[in-house]
């Protein structure tokens, strides 16, 4: 115990009614440092739980790339050709299927993460997009470990990347804020309006085949394609396949895109998300 | 404002015009009805709930204890759940591995502690949980009904944890239906009613401005014979010098006098007084009963003479009946008409102090 008589300067902290001020997103930026630890044991502990009690353990983030690889690649170029895919079906389907489960997963998990532990959020004070973010930190998490796999298909099939695959950074940066962004949204909007969760799983389906996952960016007709980069993720899928399997320089004017759409989403839903906090626990 | 069409209020201030000060290292406690507002208060103290209005500052890093074993996940081990709980409370991993130890032996979970939560008893949950919140080391610690967890043992090393950290100048703010809890723990009490605060002083004092409430809220109701033969006047507590004192004190003697009017002659009248603790339970019963007594008519008075009085501290509500030998219904009964707080200058535990005497027998040598 500290002694009384030479207690350094203390913290006086400032509870006051709900505000929405672009200001206040800093300071929430600037305060959450401190929660460092508590976000670190809980991405841990999604991780370690969902792989308890299971025998295949760690292999189960591997079933679902897998699985769906699998069933494209029959339909897709055993039952029907697709045409601009290439040879290699499989890892052109499954390097596109990467980026897009990282996104379906931690979309559709950390939507659902406030509603979720409620018991926490009645009970406990902590910055609430930690809950989201750990959701998004799994799903990372699983991307990596699919990712390894996507090294050894590659290799298999003999295709190299080259020094263009370092641009993946970015790309899969843009990705992350994307999907942070639309989470911190859906999973604010979700206290309030359940709907969200009961639609997430439709929406995620007729999402993905509008990104390029299935067929390549170029059977999309040249007139809709600049509408249809305005989906951030085709952007990144495209751009994700190009770099790292085919080699080539990001295309910049999808990429681009996606860039602004998530430049201007994210401080917006960031935003929303600290002013709903502030009443969450009455309404949840 | 009720709704349109007769539905549900569309407006409700849980809490409303609360200002109060707990300043550092004191111990305050908020006592109140169930709805009063307590929970509210706490949950915007803590931060769960922003304020529609107002402000509240705290100085110090502040823990908040509104359950024990928060965030806890039945799947992970208890060590697990150590570090996950620990750092949901706001301590650091570095801080925990130091305290690690400390809060297994605390909690007497050793053997069990690299098992899955979801195995343990629960009373190994509730003491895990209490442990690793009775080790934040907080400036300010609020507290909500958590001490009420695990058996009585485990119940008295809480509040011990708790008023050890008092001692070594925590702030704290109690918010409890405990009154005994919270009158060993609290300098200060608050009492709410409605969402706001209709009494701040010491504890024993808004102890029994809040049992006065209860009484009132449940209306000092009285069941009267329909002849108004008698009526009970008044009940007083009178100490050794004859003064009307604040409280009782356990182990002192203390006079109960209970003052009535008779309408007419009666004769195998039994005056009766019964004592109910907080927790709602029949503690003792005074009466006359072998000895019945013919009164009236006019002013009278019947003292009980409690030397020494055995019970306990904590807040007793005095329910008054007086009847006859053989009549069905009583003559008079009020209920709640009187509240007496006990105190004691010692730590006593149970709810009554039996008098007893100690020797050293000769035969042990």
């Amino acid at each position: 115990m500290g002694e009384p008589f030479t207690l350094p300067q203390r913290s006086v902290r400032v509870i006051g009614p709900a505000a929405f001020s672009p200001l206040g997103i800093l300071r929430h930026l600037w305060d959450s440092p401190r929660y460092f630890d508590l976000l670190l044991t809980l991405s841990l502990h999604r991780v370690k739980v969902r792989y308890k009690q299971s025998i295949l353990g760690l292999s189960w983030a591997l079933m679902q790339p897998l699985a769906l690889m699998l069933i494209y690649t029959v339909i897709f170029s055993v039952v029907t050709k697709m045409p601009g895919a290439g040879e290699a079906y499989p890892v052109f389907v499954f390097a596109a299927l990467l980026p897009w489960l990282f996104f379906s997963t931690a979309l559709t998990s950390a939507s659902n993460s406030l509603v979720s532990h409620q018991y926490l959020i009645t009970k406990v004070y902590f910055p609430r997009e930690i809950l989201p973010i750990t959701y998004l930190i799994a799903a990372f998490f699983d991307f990596l470990v699919a990712s390894v796999l996507l090294g050894i298909m590659m290799a298999w099939y003999r295709i190299w990347p080259n020094e263009q695959a370092l641009w993946v950074v970015l790309v899969m940066g843009v990705a992350v804020l994307f999907t942070l962004g639309l989470s911190l949204l859906l999973a604010a909007l979700q206290v309030s309006f359940r709907d969200i969760g009961l639609a997430l799983p439709l929406v995620m389906q007729i999402w993905m085949f509008a990104c390029p996952v299935v067929y390549p960016l170029s059977a999309v007709p040249a007139q809709y394609r600049s509408l249809y980069l305005l989906n951030p993720m085709a952007g990144v899928i495209e751009n994700f396949r190009r770099t790292v399997l085919q080699g080539l320089p990001p295309d910049w004017a999808s990429l681009s895109v996606a860039c602004w759409v998530t430049v201007l989403l994210f401080p917006l839903s960031y935003g929303y998300f600290k002013y709903r906090e502030a009443t969450m626990a009455d309404v949840i | 404002m009720p709704g349109a069409n007769g539905g549900p209020p569309t407006e409700f201030w849980a809490t409303r015009d609360v200002t109060f000060d707990v300043p550092s290292g004191s111990a305050a406690g908020i006592i109140g009805h169930n709805g009063a507002g307590k929970s509210t208060l706490l949950k915007l103290l803590t931060g769960i709930t922003a304020p529609t209005t107002g402000e509240i500052r705290v100085t110090g890093r502040m823990a908040g204890l509104l359950e024990v074993g928060s965030g806890f996940h039945p799947e992970l081990t208890g060590r697990e759940n150590i570090f996950l709980s620990g750092t949901i409370l706001g301590m650091s991993r570095k801080e925990i591995h130091r305290k690690l130890e400390s809060i297994i032996d605390f909690a007497e979970v050793r053997p069990f502690i690299d098992l899955p939560v979801k195995r343990f008893s629960s009373g190994m949950y509730v003491r895990l949980g209490f442990s690793i919140a009775a080790h934040i080391e907080p400036e300010v610690l609020l507290l909500d009904e958590v001490l009420a967890v695990g058996d009585a043992a485990f119940q008295e090393k809480c509040l011990n944890r708790v008023l050890e950290l008092k001692r070594s100048g925590v702030t704290i703010l109690f918010i409890s239906h405990d009154l005994r809890a919270v009158e060993r723990v609290c300098d200060r009490v608050l009492v709410m009613q409605r969402g706001k605060v209709v009494h701040d002083g010491p504890a024993v004092e808004a102890i029994s401005a809040y049992q006065a409430l209860r009484g009132a809220a449940a209306g000092e109701r009285r069941v009267r014979h329909e002849k108004q033969q008698l009526t009970v006047d008044a009940v007083r507590f009178l100490d050794a010098e004859g003064r009307e004192p604040d409280f009782g004190v356990t182990g002192s003697p203390l006079r109960v006098r209970l003052e009535y009017t008779a309408q007419e002659k009666l004769d195998a009248v039994r005056f009766e007084l019964l004592f109910i603790g907080s927790d709602t339970h029949w503690k003792t019963t005074v009466h006359n009963g072998d000895n019945r007594l013919t009164v009236g008519p006019g002013k009278g008075a019947i003292e009980f003479l409690c030397d020494p009085l055995a019970l306990c501290p904590d807040v007793y509500q005095i329910d008054a009946t007086v009847d006859r030998f053989g009549a069905e219904d009583p003559l008079d009964w009020l209920i709640g008409c009187q509240t007496l707080p006990v105190q004691s200058p010692y730590a006593v535990k149970g709810c009554f102090q039996q008098p007893f005497t100690w020797s050293v027998p000769p035969d042990a040598t």
